[in-house]
């Protein structure tokens, strides 16, 4: 299977208002960075060039990972999103 | 503006939506609040709804009810490597008839049900709604907020059933501000479509029966297993991993999911299937040792949120925990509306019902397989000890034959070692 596929089997109604709000100069300094190889849905991108990290919250699945993972309290936001946004499950 | 309740229950999973159905019938005036556009819209799971004693107490002909797929009739185990497997599995009749020992479900299907049948004894479903924090009113919850809407929703008891992460029991002080990543796992889940006929040929299947099989061994020496389950024309299939233990390893969730999939002998039990969706979401695997506070003033936890989840190692077991919870919850918030006190003094009793159901019962026995899961060698060692035992037995080549006891000595010694063999049998013996 190409894996790059298996995400776009998700159905989202995406808020413009990220869920998420990570404070860069902690994840700059952080050591560990589980959060880029843990996420199910790839939202997390370091870029060892510029050292930044990159986080896009369209298509997190909510599943908690990274909120378990990151051990420094890099959230300056870290919640659900608004009643009716985020990911829609059809199955499952 | 405030609306008023006789209770909130905030998450419209099958812990909470099981609280409102029992308090709805008891004649209270619930307000079941839930984030989705419905219930089950945010929620996924491998896809084992083990038999539900408690739901089954209140629909005695449940299986007639409820959105299940098929019933589980035979249960396997397969040790795997990346090039070899050995399987074992189980079938009873005894499981082929009702009441049915478990069915596999679809989350936004099943909550949906479960939520709605609280909705026709009378609990008011408020869905599109993120709880964003408790109401508290000298030292005791009184009721919720909901993220950009204005207003309160009031009741003098709030059932926390917001899932493993729950912001409420946070708010309201009742569990630790931090996880521990060796507690916690994540699942990932593909499904695929596959034919009713295509289904039941390739796993032996008749009727409405359904299989479920666990994996040891295919997730690339990360702590965790795999899973496949049949629905009616759909199949799961996903791994479970430790989270620290998928950070040590660098490793991402979705490359080890495809190297699964990849295996040659799991890969021919999909072949012809086409992908359906993708889904993941934490487990709270650590057991007995990470319970938080159940109650206080005013609130008590349910479910998931009270991370009451029973992974064994041979099962995963949540939903039949978080469903009883719901109800035990229930029953000590009638008590506490007959007493008038919604103090932790009545609220305790939560606990005390708890500790004397087989939830808790269940979750202290297991105590301790949380640790025999932490041995690393079951996820790499072992299930190749098995399968190169095997080859070695089935295997014709002109040489003579080692006897099987010297064999199995030899292997342990090699791909094991000794000494490690003996300690992870004792605490594999402890554990379970
Ligand atoms: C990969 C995986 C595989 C699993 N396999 C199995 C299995 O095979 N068998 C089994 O029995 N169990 C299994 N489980 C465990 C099972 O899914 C859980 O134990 C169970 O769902 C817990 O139910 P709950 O009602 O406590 O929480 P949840 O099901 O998580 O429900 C919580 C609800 O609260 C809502 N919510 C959360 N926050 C808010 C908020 N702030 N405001 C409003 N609503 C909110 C959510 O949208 C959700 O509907 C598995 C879990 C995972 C992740
Ligand atoms: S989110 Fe946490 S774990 Fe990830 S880089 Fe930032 S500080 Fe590190
Ligand atoms: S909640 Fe899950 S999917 Fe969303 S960003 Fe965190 S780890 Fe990724």
């Amino acid at each position: 299977m190409n894996i790059d596929e298996i995400f776009d089997f998700t159905s989202f109604t995406i808020d413009r208002e990220p869920h998420i709000v990570l404070k860069p100069e902690v994840c700059s300094g952080c050591d560990v960075r589980g959060c880029v190889n843990c996420c199910p849905a790839r939202c997390y991108t370091w870029s060892e060039a510029e050292q930044k990290m990159t986080f896009v919250h369209d298509g997190c699945l909510e599943c908690g990972t990274c909120y378990v993972v990151c051990q420094r309290n890099a959230f300056s936001r870290w919640q659900y999103p608004r009643g009716g946004f985020g990911v829609a499950y059809r199955m499952t | 503006m405030s609306k008023q309740f006789q209770a909130i229950v905030v998450g419209a999973g099958p812990a909470g939506s099981s609280a409102a159905l029992a308090m709805a019938r008891a004649g209270l005036d619930v307000a079941l609040v839930e984030r989705g556009t419905f219930p089950g819209e945010k929620n996924m799971f491998g896809g084992l709804l083990h038999r539900m004693t408690s739901i089954e107490e209140i629909f005695p002909d449940f299986w007639t009810k409820a959105p299940l797929e098929r019933h589980i009739a035979k249960k396997g185990t397969t040790f795997m490597t990346g090039d070899a497997s050995f399987h074992v599995q189980h079938e009873t009749v005894n499981f082929d008839h009702t009441p049915y020992n478990g069915y596999t479900v679809f989350r936004p299907r099943f909550d949906r049900w479960l939520a709605e049948e609280a909705v026709k004894a009378g609990a008011t479903l408020i869905n599109r709604s993120t709880v964003e924090d408790v109401i508290l009113k000298d030292g005791r919850v009184t009721g919720v907020t909901i993220a950009g809407r204005k207003g309160e929703l009031k009741a003098p008891v709030v059932i926390a059933a917001d899932g493993v992460l729950s912001f409420t029991a946070l708010k309201a002080g009742l569990r630790q501000p931090k996880f521990s990543a060796d507690q916690m796992a994540v699942g990932v889940k593909a499904l695929f479509d596959m034919s009713r006929e295509m289904i039941d040929d390739r796993f032996g299947l008749v009727r409405d029966q359904g299989f479920a099989n666990e994996y040891v061994g295919c997730t690339g020496g990360v702590r965790g297993g795999g899973f496949l389950y049949t629905n009616y024309d759909t199949v799961s299939v996903g791994i479970v991993v430790h989270i620290s233990s998928l950070r040590n390893s660098g490793k991402t969730p979705y490359d080890l999911l495809n190297a699964f999939l990849e295996q040659p002998q799991f890969a021919k039990l999909l072949s012809g299937g086409r992908l359906a969706e993708y889904s993941a979401h934490v487990i709270p695997e650590g057991g007995y040792t990470m319970i938080p506070e159940l109650f206080g003033n005013g609130i008590l936890v349910a479910g998931d949120a009270a991370a009451l989840c029973n992974a064994t190692g041979v099962n995963l077991e949540g939903i039949n925990l978080a469903s009883h919870s719901g109800i035990l919850a229930a029953k000590t918030v009638i008590e506490a509306h007959e007493r008038n006190d919604f103090s932790s003094k009545t609220l305790k009793r939560y606990k005390e019902r708890l500790d004397l159901s087989w939830v808790m019962k269940d979750l202290k026995g297991f105590k301790n397989a949380p640790k025999m899961l932490h041995i690393d060698r079951i996820y790499n060692e072992y299930p190749e000890l098995v399968c190169s035992m095997m080859e070695h037995i089935y295997r014709i080549d002109g040489t003579p034959k080692t006897s099987i006891p010297k064999l199995i000595m030899r292997e342990v010694q090699q791909k094991i070692g000794l000494k490690n063999a003996v300690s992870d049998l004792m605490t594999a013996w402890r554990a379970l």
